[in-house]
């Protein structure tokens, strides 16, 4: 059949109208709302809504042009960017991988934060910049639509990498929102044990949350000589303190995780995903440790040019063995316990697999 | 994790009865519900028919797990869950349900029972309870007196047929599903969406459209 781009313009201009309306009589429409295909025509849908006979979205199959169409829509200010995002949320609970209605909503998304004359961030001071409370609305839906398209598709990459873009670009990997995500995916992964794609966003959680503290304490390491170290406002102490910079303890963080796993993988035997995420966890600690290590190394470099000598404590940091050895040791323990006591063919497998690949690390 | 459906039932000498079943198939498109639910009623009932008593099993298909236990008073229970929802759990849920059934419910009223005639209103608050099984069954980690390696598994619904037998056939002749889940399943075969005898997970899928490419 073909279509004029004027025949698609009209038809998305209907459309909008239809939902418009719909959404003015009852915004909470989208929580009842439930596709279904139109017998009468393929390639149509219609939305289940009772108050609401008429079909309130008609999607065609074509979803390029249609999105073509309100991108044009948008651009002439004819549709609002958010009501677009309504849609799209609605769009989602039909076809939760729909890589189309993501891209788009990406593209909403960076016109929202583009043209709005409000700034997405603040700046605070030496502590840099923190979302506006209008971008962390904007985070908080997004965040939302994510999880429930996650939860109805299994491993929904489409849906957790949006997530990760929301945190990159819309968050700028802000550490609290980072730490409030990993709190409350937490019982969500625990739920879904083999969703590859929710255990891989821990990840990248966990890995931004050391990428940005690391940051900030080798800006410090840089300027050991200063009478101050950068972060910390001399001048104006409570304010630092009112801003809620939180203080994280990295290794802390890590060790819960691993904690996470065991208890996952004991409760929950024979799951390829957890046994891939510990791998993972282990990792990020080891390198982690490793890098703080030389870190260290290079404090202790310093102060001996400026003539400070070797104090007690950089003396001890040197005779400590490496602190993963320890971590390796628990980790091939934890392995002997589950290989003598689990009866699971593939638990003992992964198991049997992870003390390989540990033996590789340590190499 | 997910438990879809929780069904007790009575392996007769002739057939097998429903007794009482518990669904929960809300991840289910609205208009998918009824025909899921009957589907999930007839493999049941298809399992525990092929299944001996004294026996438990798991029938895989895909993305369920259909766990089974017959006792020998000949009182069977299937639980229908996801791939991710643990086995031990499900096996622990069946001997706890059937035991509270037999306690509850009189064996003479068993052979000729029906969901309308038994009186056993605990069940759905049990499916409801075991959807997060370490809520439920704290004792999870701890080995289960039951020994994993009786369990019978089976890694599709066809090795429970016999030679010959097809699916297709059965869900024709079965009285537990409705004309338009009939309906359904004959048609999705015809269009080739599904191939001529196919596995009941994807009949199952296809009434629910989760699977459909984009």
């Amino acid at each position: 059949m073909a279509e004029t781009s004027e025949e698609v313009a009209v038809l998305v201009q209907r459309v909008v109208k239809d939902i418009t309306n719909a959404f003015r009589r009852n915004p909470h429409i989208i929580d009842r709302c439930h596709m279904y295909p139109a017998a009468s025509k393929p390639g149509l849908y219609h939305c289940m809504e009772r108050e609401h006979r008429s079909s309130i979205c008609k999607m065609r199959k074509n979803q390029q042009r249609r999105l073509l169409g309100r991108k044009e829509l948008i651009l002439s200010g004819t549709l609002n960017p958010i009501k677009d995002l309504h849609l799209g949320k609605l769009a989602l609970t039909k076809f939760p991988k729909s890589p189309e209605t993501w891209i788009h909503r990406r593209w909403v998304l960076q016109q929202l934060i583009q043209e709005t004359s409000l700034p997405s961030f603040m700046t605070k001071g030496n502590l840099g910049t923190i979302p506006t409370e209008r971008a962390q609305r904007l985070i908080q839906e997004e965040m939302e639509v994510c999880g429930e398209a996650a939860g109805r598709y299994p491993s929904n990459y489409n849906a957790w990498s949006h997530r990760i873009w929301v945190l990159q670009h819309l968050a700028k990997l802000d550490v609290k929102i980072l730490l409030d995500e990993l709190s409350s995916t937490k019982h969500w992964a625990s739920m879904h044990v083999s969703d590859h794609s929710g255990f891989h966003y821990r990840q990248f959680l966990l890995k931004s949350l050391i990428s940005q503290t690391v940051t900030d304490s080798s800006v410090m390491e840089q300027n050991p000589l200063r009478s101050e170290p950068a972060l910390v406002l001399p001048k104006d102490e409570e304010a630092a303190v009112s801003t809620e910079e939180p203080r994280i303890n990295l290794h802390h963080l890590l060790e819960e995780e691993v904690e996470f796993s065991t208890d996952l993988i004991d409760s929950y035997p024979g799951h390829e995903t957890l046994w891939c995420h510990r791998r993972h966890i282990f990792y990020l600690q080891h390198h982690l440790n490793g890098s703080q290590l030389s870190q260290a190394m290079e404090v202790d470099g310093l102060n001996d040019s400026s003539k400070q000598g070797y104090s007690q404590e950089t003396k001890r940091l040197k005779r400590t063995p490496a602190p993963d050895s320890l971590g390796l040791e628990m980790e091939h323990r934890f392995i002997d316990q589950i290989l003598s006591t689990c009866r699971n063919v593939e638990q003992a497998r992964f198991a049997s697999a992870y003390r390989k690949w540990l033996v590789t690390l340590s190499q | 994790m997910k438990l879809y459906s929780l069904s007790v039932l009575y392996k007769g000498e002739a057939k097998v009865v429903l007794l009482k079943a518990a669904y929960d198939v809300s991840s289910f498109s609205f208009f998918q519900r009824s025909s899921v639910q009957e589907f999930m009623t007839f493999t049941s009932q298809l399992i525990v028919e092929r299944s001996s008593k004294g026996t438990r099993a798991s029938v895989k298909e895909q993305d369920y797990l259909c766990h089974v236990y017959v006792r020998n008073d000949s009182l069977a229970g299937v639980v229908i869950a996801d791939n991710e929802y643990p086995s031990r759990v499900a096996f622990t849920l069946l001997e706890k349900v059937l035991d509270e059934f037999s306690k509850q419910v009189d064996r003479i009223d068993w052979p000729v029972g029906s969901p309308a005639t038994i009186h056993y209103p605990a069940l759905d608050g049990h499916l409801s309870r075991y959807q997060n099984p370490r809520e439920a069954d704290p004792m999870t980690k701890v080995q289960a007196e039951l020994d994993e390696t009786k369990i019978i598994l089976h890694n599709t619904m066809e090795s429970l047929l016999e030679r010959g037998e097809k699916l297709d056939d059965l869900v024709s002749k079965s009285e537990v599903l409705g004309t338009q889940s009939k309906a359904f399943y004959k048609t999705v075969s015809t269009q080739h969406l599904l191939p001529p005898g196919c596995s009941l997970q994807r009949a199952v899928a296809a009434c629910c459209f989760w699977h459909s490419p984009l």
